[in-house]
C-alpha cells in the first residue's frame, strides 16, 4: 500500500504486526510491561481475562478519555506531543495513536521516520476492540497526509460511534494556510463533504474555512456567515482559529446548541507577537477540547481559557528564547510546553470574548 | 492489498521465534515549502513572514538554566493503559523534564491483555530516526531512558545510541530499567541477559533492575539485605555509580535498596526503604518509579536516599488512589491487573508527601 506523505514521488511501504500470543504465554505475556509491579504486590494474581473497567468512563468526572490521532515528533511539540500533555494536564486520559513517528518536524532540513497507513490503523482500532477498549468520550484529529488514512480516519468516527454514539469528534481540518496547501487536493473534498457532517466541533484556520465553505472571508460577516455554513453541513461548535481582517487578528467561535436555530457567535482579538512558533495550533485545538467540554455550553469562556493558556506559552516561549540570546525572528520556534503547565492548568484569562449580537 | 517488504530485516521482538516482524522506515526531504506542515495555524500569532533560515534554533532545555535536563526515552507505546513512555513521559514532564520519546513499539494495549495489535520498530528504524535528529543538530540530551527491549538486535542498537548520544555529551546519564523478567520468570530472550549484563551494564549511569535482575546481572543469589548490598556492589565494580534494586523480597518483608557509589574504588552510601504492600496487581508501575527515580535523582544529584523517597512515595499514592477508584467503581480490585490512575495523580507526582519510611544503612 502506498501512502502519499505530502509528496507523491515519497511513497513509503510498511506492514504491520499482528500477535496473538498463545493462551499458555498469556502469563508470560502478562509481566512483559510491569515486571517491577511486585514491589507492591500482595498475592499472585488471577490470570483473569476479564479486564477492569475504564476508571475514566465507570467513573464521575468532568473529563474524560481522548483518542487523538495525530503526528509524533521525537523531538520538538508538534501533533501528538503539542496535544497530549496539554489534555493530560487537563485532567484527560489521552490515548494517542501516532500517525508519523518522525525525528523532528518537517520544518527543518532534514526528517526521518516511519508513517502510519490505513490499515495499521484498523489494526491498532481492532487491537483495542477485542479487549472491550474502544469506549472513548472524545476523537481528536490533526494533520493527515493521505486520502487513504483519512477514509480510515472516517471508518474509525464510525465504529467509535457504534460504541459510544455520543462521542464528541473534534477535528482540526489540517490543509494548509495563507493560501497554501499542504495535503494533497483530493483531501479537500473529502474533508468538505464526509469530515464536516461527523465533525462535533472544526477548528479550521482563515484558509481551511474558505477551502470547506467555498467562499472567500474577509470582514468578520464572512467569518461568521462560514459557522454558519459549517453548522448546517455538521458541527454544532465552530471556531475559526485565526481570522486576518485589516490587520487585525481574531478568532470567531460560534456553537449552535439546536439545529437550525441561530448560533451564538463570538470574537477575540488576538495580540500580535512578532515572531513564528511551531505547534501552536495542534495545542490550540487540544485545549479548545479540553475547557469546551468543562464548559459545554459556554464556548466562549472555553474559547477565553484555551486563547489565554496559548498567548502565556507564546510569550514564555518568546521571553526564554530571548534569554538565550537567540533573534525569535531568524527562525521558527519550539514552544517551552512543558514549562508552561501552570499556565495551561490554570490560565490567567486576559483576552475577553466579545459576543456578537 | 498486501504490504511490499522494503527492508528484509527481522525483529524478534515477543520473545518466540515464530512472531516475526517485517517493516521499513521512510526517508522524506521536504521541498521547502513543506516546512509548515505541522503547524498551518500558527498566522494566528504570526506577525510577518518567518525567514526560511536553516539555521535551527537554540535547545531551550539547555540553553538556558535549570534543574531537569532533556530525556530521551526509547520505550514501548501503547494507545491505551500506562505502561512504558505512557507510564514514563508525563510524570518526568510534569517534573519539569522535556522528554522525546522514541516509540520502541506502538501497541494497542499492553501485552497482559488476552490479545494486542501495532507495530514494532527495528533496530535500523531506531537508527534512522538518531540520523534525522543528528542531521539538524538536536542529538545534545543530558538523559538516556531505556526500558523494556525485545530483541538483541535492538539493544545493540541501543547500545550504538549510547555511543552516539556521548559523543555529543560526554556527560550524558544514562538511565537504564534492564527489564528482564520477574520473580524467576524470563520475559526476554535468553541471549539478552549476556548482553546486558556485558555491555550494557558498563555504560549505564544508573541502573533499576528488580531481585531477579539483579541476580541475573551478578550470578549469584539475593536471599538476604546483605546480599543487596552485595549486589549493588558488584553493580557498582561493572559500571554505573547509582544502583537501586527496586524490589527486594527478604522473609515476606519488601525492600527497595539503593546504593551510590561517588567515587570509583570508593564504598557506596546504601540505603533501604521498606515498602508497604498493597493488596492489588498493577501495570506499569517498573516504567513510573524508574521515570521519577530519573527525575529526582537529577534534581537531587548528591542524595540518592531523598530521591528514592520521592519516588517511592509517589508510587504509593499512585497506587493507592488506583485501588481506591477501582473500588469505588464496584471492581475487585484483585480480580484482575489494575490500570494506574497517572493523570489523576498529578499533584502526588509534583510534589509527593513523604512519609517517614526512609532508613539509611551505614555503609561497611
Amino acid at each position: 500500500m502506498n501512502v502519499d506523505a505530502g509528496v507523491g514521488c515519497l511513497s513509503v511501504e510498511h506492514c504491520s504486526m499482528l500477535l496473538k500470543p498463545p493462551f499458555t504465554l498469556s502469563h508470560r505475556f502478562n509481566f512483559r510491561f510491569s515486571c517491577q509491579t511486585r514491589i507492591f504486590r500482595a498475592r499472585n494474581s488471577r490470570n483473569s481475562r476479564m479486564a477492569p473497567p475504564i476508571l475514566s468512563l465507570a467513573l464521575p468526572s468532568n473529563t474524560g478519555r481522548v483518542l487523538s490521532i495525530q503526528s509524533h515528533t521525537v523531538q520538538g511539540y508538534v501533533g501528538n506531543k503539542s496535544a497530549v500533555f496539554p489534555l493530560q494536564l487537563l485532567g484527560y486520559d489521552v490515548d494517542p495513536i501516532n500517525s508519523v513517528q518522525f525525528s523532528n518536524h518537517t520544518g527543518y532540513p532534514t526528517f526521518k521516520g516511519q508513517v502510519l497507513n490505513g490499515q495499521q490503523l484498523w489494526d491498532l482500532i481492532e487491537g483495542l476492540e477485542g479487549n472491550d477498549l474502544l469506549f472513548y468520550t472524545h476523537l481528536l484529529t490533526g494533520y493527515i497526509g493521505s486520502e487513504s488514512f483519512l477514509n480510515t480516519v472516517l471508518q474509525v468516527v464510525n465504529k467509535l460511534r457504534s460504541t459510544n454514539p455520543g462521542l464528541t469528534y473534534v477535528c482540526d481540518p489540517v490543509m494548509g494556510d495563507e493560501g497554501k496547501l499542504y495535503v494533497p487536493q483530493e483531501l479537500v473534498s473529502v474533508y468538505r463533504e464526509k469530515v464536516v457532517p461527523v465533525a462535533s466541533v472544526l477548528t479550521p484556520n482563515q484558509f481551511e474555512a474558505e477551502l470547506l465553505t467555498g467562499f472567500r472571508i474577509q470582514s468578520e460577516g464572512h467569518g461568521r456567515e462560514a459557522c454558519r455554513l459549517l453548522h448546517a453541513a455538521g458541527p454544532s461548535k465552530v471556531i475559526i482559529t485565526s481570522i486576518n481582517i485589516d490587520g487585525i487578528l481574531l478568532l470567531i467561535g460560534s456553537h449552535q446548541k439546536e439545529k437550525g436555530e441561530p448560533p451564538r457567535q463570538f470574537r477575540i482579538v488576538i495580540p500580535k507577537i512578532p515572531a513564528y512558533f511551531t505547534g501552536t495550533g495542534d495545542l490550540m485545538t487540544a485545549l479548545l477540547l479540553g475547557w469546551s467540554n468543562k464548559y459545554p455550553d459556554n464556548l466562549e469562556i472555553a474559547a477565553e481559557l484555551a486563547v489565554s493558556s496559548l498567548q502565556a506559552v507564546l510569550h514564555r516561549t518568546l521571553s526564554d528564547y530571548k534569554s538565550a540570546g537567540h533573534d525569535s525572528e531568524s527562525t521558527s520556534l519550539e514552544i517551552r510546553l512543558i514549562q508552561s503547565q501552570d499556565d495551561i492548568r490554570t490560565p490567567q484569562v486576559k483576552l475577553k470574548a466579545e459576543i456578537y449580537s
